[in-house]
């Protein structure tokens, strides 16, 4: 690693260090979060980054003013996180980046204000990205991952930290939303489940209030979390929230709520118009809506066989899974409106070997008993309205509106 | 009074080494190298280095003129003459020869050398003289340091004292001085492990200095160079910087060893000097020289002169990076030259004539420089050669005596910095002064006291170009005047240096009002007394930081914090006398210009190569030594001697179950203990072998965790190795019991090899219980225990694997879930290292569980997700995700027929959920079916019949079946009618409102049935 000169890189670093004394001094958040952001690979950072790794003493550049040494407690882990970062030793530079985030939120804690928020949460930004990389590291090593979840107990300490009354408590949904992408990505959603307690039952600060960005993530995650109880008219109101208040031009982010709101909304028997599918590129679930259309249950069994890993990765599967009762309640209805068309009168009595025959048209292979009990489940979900009579082995269905719709409403379960 | 105590101390000392001498001594190598390390040491603690040094020097000059040195004991003359020729013989003569004489030589010098140490104290004359001379100008410092000053040495006599039996090399690298002494603290740790340094050029030194004594010296520098990137900061840059550094160090390693061979010179040509007793004079010289700057000296210095010069070195631009450059590198240097003349003159020489011969040459080729142009004189000779070095512009090439008389005219005023720096006056004054103590020094030093001056300011200059501002001074003492002991004013002087080091390498320091300039706080000295007492050289730095890794809270209990700013007072002591003698050395060497720069770069390349060569040798020479001072070291690891060693004894004694602590106060066992909690551990695997070579011999297990025990306390250092990484095979248990019966007992201590059963009757075991017809509560305890002992030794095969399937699989057949549960994780981790066994049946088991027991979705979509295309294709697993399917549907029909085809004991799962399907069905069956339902068909459906449902052919209609699942509706509040024909309906629209789940007839109150110990004795006996 060639340097220009030792003298250069010390200029390097002391406009650094004023740099930082300078933002804290002046406040001036916007250039003080700068000095944090490892990932945004800014050529002034990184030549930063350099000069140390070619200039080894930087602490005692800290050390040598009272301006600097004041904060030698946040800018020494600083520095060396930046220099294991640039000498791409991630696990080192998150260990560091650590210490120094802990000084930092130290400091903070200090400051009356609000005031250094912006550069809090890319600091909290940094420290996730950090370890998932570091993770990365420590994976391919053969060693287990763990700075994940070590920056996800730091963010909790800040989250405690901005949580109070007070000014700083508009951070605290920045810092959720953090804490939900690594609550995701490490599979222990049910950790989200007290930093939600303790954003929504809060009276002191309304929801409203928080910056949108942050609201709309906030309702993306929460979303996902309710698609996961199967919750969905809430999973349905939280998704359409985010989707409402998002950025329009985003289009990766509308896809990302897209991508759990269409199967919500299927499950509550609202279908999608294709070109929205093909707009977001979703068209996974282009069969799914097709074979709701048409009640073709071989269609969605193959569009589910088909993408089966991505929807298992993304937690619809179960969802969409679901969507059966549906296509066998479409499937009956159809043979309901033949039959309807050959014999008005008889319309509503469905023998129970008219539905198996369907079913093997379309290669399903279904025994009576199995149809029967699909039977069951479906007026017992009020799919559809009527009853089964086991003696004559047929479908009798209401007179009155006996396919209801769901409007909106989840199949009972 | 002075005098005395030094007396004292050198006798005591005396002692010690003759104790040593006489512990060690069949090694006549070894011997020699004790004694004169103890000379080098001595030299080290008497503040008389000046007088040492002085007499070093006199020596020659007395042997020449044999006139002023009264006040020196002849035993010096003796000395010098003793050893002297017969080194001269080894020089002149052949290899073999020296072989012959250093033998002598050994035996000889045993007693020079302590005539030396008499000497040193003689010359306590004529320092106190010096130091009073001076006292007026360092009035604070020099008046504690007096009294104070016998302190530490005693202090290091008595640690010592203990230590003497473990190895006479550690016990002379402690003694080597104050730094050394701090250097062993932190040897151990710092410089074997940590990560950073391998890259850079300074370890090759160090690994070559390592066996020796001096290498303490080197320890010092490379910790004060490095200490404040323990962390590894340093690493990667450092090569590139230190290359510069080097060739620097390089040249002035053979300027300073071409000087010290000129003074030598004169002495060889009249009184027939050999290389030899160059050694022998190089060694008071530098260690009395060096080693006392560093004790005092590097505290300061290596710390705030080492970013500078790294930062200017490269450009080689500013004015004081040459020399700060060249300090350090002297300071390394010196270390090295002393090193050099351990191993190569002290030991390998005799061993190995080839290495004596690097000096040698050197020498003979100094003499060629030197003999033409000083046929007439001895002291004006010595002059002229060095006075080559520094006309150019007294940068690198200005000769180590004066840089070394530079450095300390540049620092003095900081250390002791009640003397402002720019006083030519006062310091001629103080010069004249000690030129009057000092009679040798007169006729040289008077006529050159002008010239003198110009080298203090050029000094300075090279520092930072001109004198510093008058403001400064005044501010300097202004913050001076703050502290209210010396201890402060010791971390004040600290810190003012860093602020005027700081100044000057900004540039501030002529630019910036220091009359305004705040004062600092006055840092606290207790803090720095820590930090002293740990190590003198990061005072400076860490005095205000405390997250630095060198740090370390065991500090705050060691006994002797006051030892420190002692010391260093002692040594500012020395520094003050050595101040005055190098001065005049400076003078000296300053007067004419000589002419061997023609011969200086030979020099160098001989050099260079001869100390290429030296490593090597040494190398492998000081392996041995290496070791044993290690291990030694790992005792008095970090700091404070005597405290760790009785700390180590404590533990040993601790761990092996004594409890005779008797000379140790209780408190203090408690705080070790505690403190070894947070100690972590690391790599010095020097040491592990030392420990496990020391135990490994015992099969007692105390012994063996004492091991670890004291392990992990002896690696202490640089936090790179966490508890997790001690190496517990050391403890793993070897089991020898052959019993195949044993019934499962929960350790509380640690297992007894005697009762552990090693793997082949373990094998035996698992089939014993796997064949055994005894009922589950037998099985699942000999299980148990067998799974204990393949912990305890630590195996995890195939066999490991077998246990826990086997002890899985009879879990649930009798629906023990708990213990399934453990299995299962066991399996999963087992699995996942790649050992075989029924991957596939487990998974299936894993499926089904997550399915049945926990109503999580995300759990199961992510063993789902996880699971590999092979796996989906196995039976076991499809059946699982099928059932699967049929629970999540609620499909009734699917999830009884699933059940009679169940594979392996997917079936003794699903047996788990058959209740909640079945009511979920009848629940469902009540509401769509109307009006009603023949119970043949439900008993048919929900795979009612007799006993074991999976056993029985579809739709046949047995009678037990039937009246099961009518009492079965029964229990669940259903209203059956019997039809006409007599057969059982249920009348659905009656059941849909009274259906209930009853409470299960063996709830308990603890939720598990299955700890109801009579309840499990009747289900699970057989």
């Amino acid at each position: 690693m060639a340097y220009p000169s030792m003298g250069e890189a010390h200029r390097r670093i002391t406009d650094y260090l004023n740099n930082f004394s300078d933002a804290v001094s002046y406040q001036d958040v916007a250039s003080l979060a700068q000095l944090f952001s490892f990932s945004s690979n800014s050529p002034p950072l990184l030549s930063v980054a350099d000069a140390l790794n070619f200039f080894q003493d930087a602490n005692r550049l800290i050390k040598q003013s009272e301006k600097f040494s004041q904060y030698g407690e946040i800018l020494a882990p600083l520095f060396r996180s930046l220099q294991s970062y640039r000498t791409g030793n991630l696990v080192d530079a998150y260990h560091a980046f650590e210490k120094f985030a802990n000084a930092f939120i130290q400091e903070f804690r200090n400051w009356e204000s609000a005031w250094a928020l912006e550069a809090l949460y890319v600091i909290a930004y940094e420290i996730r990205v950090l370890a998932e990389r570091a993770d990365r590291e420590l994976a391919s090593n053969g060693k287990s991952p763990e700075k994940l979840k070590g920056a996800g107990s730091f963010l909790m300490k800040v989250f405690g930290v901005l949580a109070g009354k007070g000014p700083k408590r508009v951070g605290a949904l920045y810092v959720t939303c953090q804490l939900f992408k690594i609550y995701f990505k490490l599979g222990t959603v049910h950790l989200c489940r007290s930093v939600i307690r303790s954003i929504e039952t809060a009276r002191i600060f309304d929801f409203e209030e928080f910056p949108r960005r942050d609201k709309v993530t906030y309702m993306y995650y929460t979303g996902r979390l309710e698609v996961f109880n199967e919750n969905f008219p809430a999973a349905d109101h939280k998704l359409s929230y985010a989707l409402t208040h998002c950025n329009p031009l985003r289009e990766a982010n509308i896809r990302m709520i897209l991508k759990y709101l269409i199967p919500v909304k299927l499950s509550l028997g609202i279908l999608p118009e294709t070109s929205l599918l093909e707009k977001y590129n979703l068209l996974e679930y282009n069969n799914v809506v097709q074979a709701l259309k048409r009640g073709d249950l071989r269609l969605l069994r193959h569009a589910l066989q088909e993408h089966e890993d991505q929807f298992l990765r993304s937690g619809v599967y179960l969802v969409l899974e679901k969507l059966e009762l549906q296509v066998y309640q479409r499937l009956v209805k159809k043979i309901y409106f033949i039959q309807k068309q050959k014999d008005p009168s008889k319309a509503h009595q469905l023998k129970l070997e008219v539905i198996v025959k369907a079913l093997k048209w379309l290669e399903m292979d279904m025994d009576l008993d199995e149809v029967e009990c699909i039977m069951t489940i479906l007026i017992y979900k009020n799919l559809v309205k009527g009853y089964f009579a086991h003696k004559s082995k047929v479908v009798v269905l209401s007179k009155q509106d006996p396919f209801p719709k769901l409007n909106g409403k989840p199949v009972n379960s | 009074m002075k005098g005395f105590l030094r007396d004292d101390d050198v006798m005591m000392n005396q002692a010690t080494n003759t104790q040593t001498l006489a512990s060690v001594d069949p090694n006549s190598v070894e011997n020699r190298y004790v004694v004169n390390a103890s000379q080098g040491q001595t030299s080290l603690y008497v503040p008389t280095t000046t007088g040492s040094e002085a007499a070093s020097w006199n020596m020659y000059r007395v042997d020449n003129n044999s006139a002023e040195n009264g006040s020196f004991s002849s035993s010096i003359h003796h000395h010098v003459h003793h050893s002297e020729p017969s080194s001269r013989t080894v020089q002149d003569g052949s290899n073999a020869a020296s072989l012959a004489t250093s033998s002598s030589l050994g035996a000889t010098n045993a007693q020079p050398d302590y005539s030396s140490y008499t000497s040193y104290s003689n010359s306590a004359g004529p320092y106190s003289h010096g130091s009073t001379g001076y006292q007026g100008y360092y009035s604070g410092y020099q008046q504690q340091p007096n009294p104070s000053y016998s302190q530490p040495v005693g202090a290091y006599q008595n640690t010592g004292a203990p230590y003497q039996p473990i190895s006479s090399f550690q016990n002379t690298g402690f003694y080597a001085g104050p730094t050394s002494y701090s250097s062993t603290y932190y040897n151990p740790g710092d410089y074997q492990t940590a990560g950073g340094y391998p890259s850079s050029s300074y370890t090759n030194q160090t690994t070559t200095w390592n066996g020796d004594n001096y290498a303490n010296y080197t320890t010092h520098h490379q910790y004060s160079n490095y200490a404040p990137d323990t962390s590894g900061a340093y690493a990667a840059g450092n090569a590139s910087a230190n290359s510069l550094h080097y060739q620097q160090h390089y040249k002035q390693w053979a300027d300073y060893y071409n000087q010290t061979e000129v003074i030598c010179a004169p002495g060889t040509e009249n009184l027939s000097v050999a290389s030899a007793s160059t050694q022998l004079a190089q060694v008071p010289g530098v260690s009395s020289g060096y080693p006392t700057s560093n004790s005092q000296a590097p505290t300061s210095f290596a710390p705030s002169w080492r970013p500078e010069s790294s930062s200017s070195q490269t450009p080689l631009s500013q004015h004081g990076a040459p020399v700060t450059g060249a300090y350090d590198s002297y300071r390394t240097h010196g270390a090295p030259s002393f090193q050099n003349q351990h191993p190569s003159p002290v030991q390998p020489h005799f061993v190995k004539p080839l290495d004596s011969k690097s000096p040698y040459s050197n020498f003979q080729e100094q003499q060629k420089t030197a003999c033409p142009q000083l046929p007439n004189l001895q002291h004006p000779v010595s002059q002229p050669a060095p006075q080559n070095y520094q006309p150019p512009a007294q940068t690198v090439q200005s000769s180590e005596l004066q840089r070394v008389g530079k450095l300390q005219i540049q620092t003095n005023p900081r250390i002791a910095s009640n003397l402002p720096l720019g006083l030519p006056k006062l310091e001629k004054e103080g010069l004249s002064n000690s030129a009057i103590a000092k009679p040798a020094y007169i006729s040289v030093a008077q006529p050159k006291s002008s010239e003198k001056v110009l080298s203090n300011d050029a000094a300075d200059s090279v520092f930072k170009a001109g004198v510093f501002p008058k403001s400064l001074k005044n501010y300097v003492q202004r913050a001076l005047a703050q502290c209210k002991d010396e201890k402060q004013s010791a971390a004040c002087q600290e810190i003012m240096k860093e602020i005027i080091t700081k100044a000057t390498s900004d540039g501030t320091i002529h630019t910036r009002d220091w009359d305004a300039e705040p004062l600092f706080p006055i840092p606290n000295t207790d803090m720095a007394d820590k930090n002293n007492s740990q190590n003198p050289t990061p005072v400076s730095l860490f005095s205000k930081y405390k997250n630095s890794p060198a740090k370390r809270s065991r500090s705050r209990w060691e006994p002797l914090p006051e030892e420190k700013p002692v010391d260093r007072l002692g040594s500012l002591n020395n520094y003050a006398a050595k101040y005055s003698s190098r001065v005049h050395l400076n003078e000296e060497d300053q007067k004419p210009t000589g002419a061997n720069s023609e011969g200086k770069s030979d020099v160098m390349k001989k050099f260079r190569f001869i100390q290429m060569e030296q490593k090597s040798a040494s190398k492998t020479g000081q392996r041995q030594v290496k070791r044993q001072r290690l291990a030694d070291a790992s005792a008095a690891d970090n700091g404070d001697v005597s405290s760790d060693s009785d700390k180590e004894q404590n533990l040993t004694a601790y761990y092996s179950g004594a409890i005779a602590l008797a000379n140790t106060p209780e408190e203090r066992k408690r705080r070790e203990n505690r403190s070894k909690r947070f100690e972590k551990v690391q790599g010095n695997r020097a040491e592990n072998n030392h420990f496990k070579a020391k135990n490994a011999v015992t099969g007692n297990l105390y012994a063996r965790r004492t091991t670890a025990l004291v392990l992990s306390k002896s690696f202490e250092d640089g936090g790179s190795r966490a508890v997790e990484d001690i190496d517990w095979d050391s403890l793993t248990v070897k089991g020898t019991c052959q019993e195949i019966e044993k019934r499962y007992l929960r350790l509380t201590s640690a297992p007894d090899p005697s009762t552990v059963r090693p793997e082949e009757v373990l094998e035996k075991a698992l089939l014993m219980v796997q064949n055994c017809q005894k009922n589950y509560l037998y099985k699942c305890d000999q299980l148990k225990s067998i799974r204990q002992d393949l912990t305890v030794q630590r195996i995890r095969n195939q066999l490991t694997v077998k246990v826990y399937e086997t002890h899985a699989r009879f879990a649930l057949e009798v629906g023990d879930l708990p213990e399934y549960n453990q299995c299962q994780s066991q399996l999963k981790i087992l699995y996942a290292e790649g050992i075989g066994g029924c991957h596939m049946e487990f998974a299936a088991y894993n499926l089904l569980c997550v399915i049945m027991h926990s109503n999580n979705n995300r759990d199961l979509l992510s063993s789902m997700s996880r699971l590999s295309d092979e796996a989906k294709k196995d039976q076991a697993v499809q059946h699982a995700l099928a059932v699967r399917a049929a629970v999540t549907s609620g499909n009734y029909v699917m999830f009884f027929r699933l059940y009679k085809t169940s594979p392996n004991l997917n079936a003794c799962l699903m047996d788990l959920y058959v209740e909640k399907m079945r009511y979920k069905a009848v629940s469902c069956m009540s509401r769509s079916y109307r009006p009603q339902v023949p119970v043949s068909y439900i008993a048919q459906v929900l795979g009612f019949g007799s006993g074991m449902p999976p056993n029985e052919g579809c739709g046949e209609k047995d009678s037990d079946g039937l009246d099961d699942c009518v009492e079965w509706l029964k229990a669940h509040g259903a209203s059956l009618v019997a039809d006409s024909n007599g057969e059982m309906q249920l009348d659905s629209k009656a059941s849909s409102s009274t259906l209930y789940m009853p409470d299960p007839e063996d709830a308990v109150a603890h939720g598990d049935a299955s700890l109801a110990v009579n309840d499990f004795w009747t289900r699970t006996s057989s």
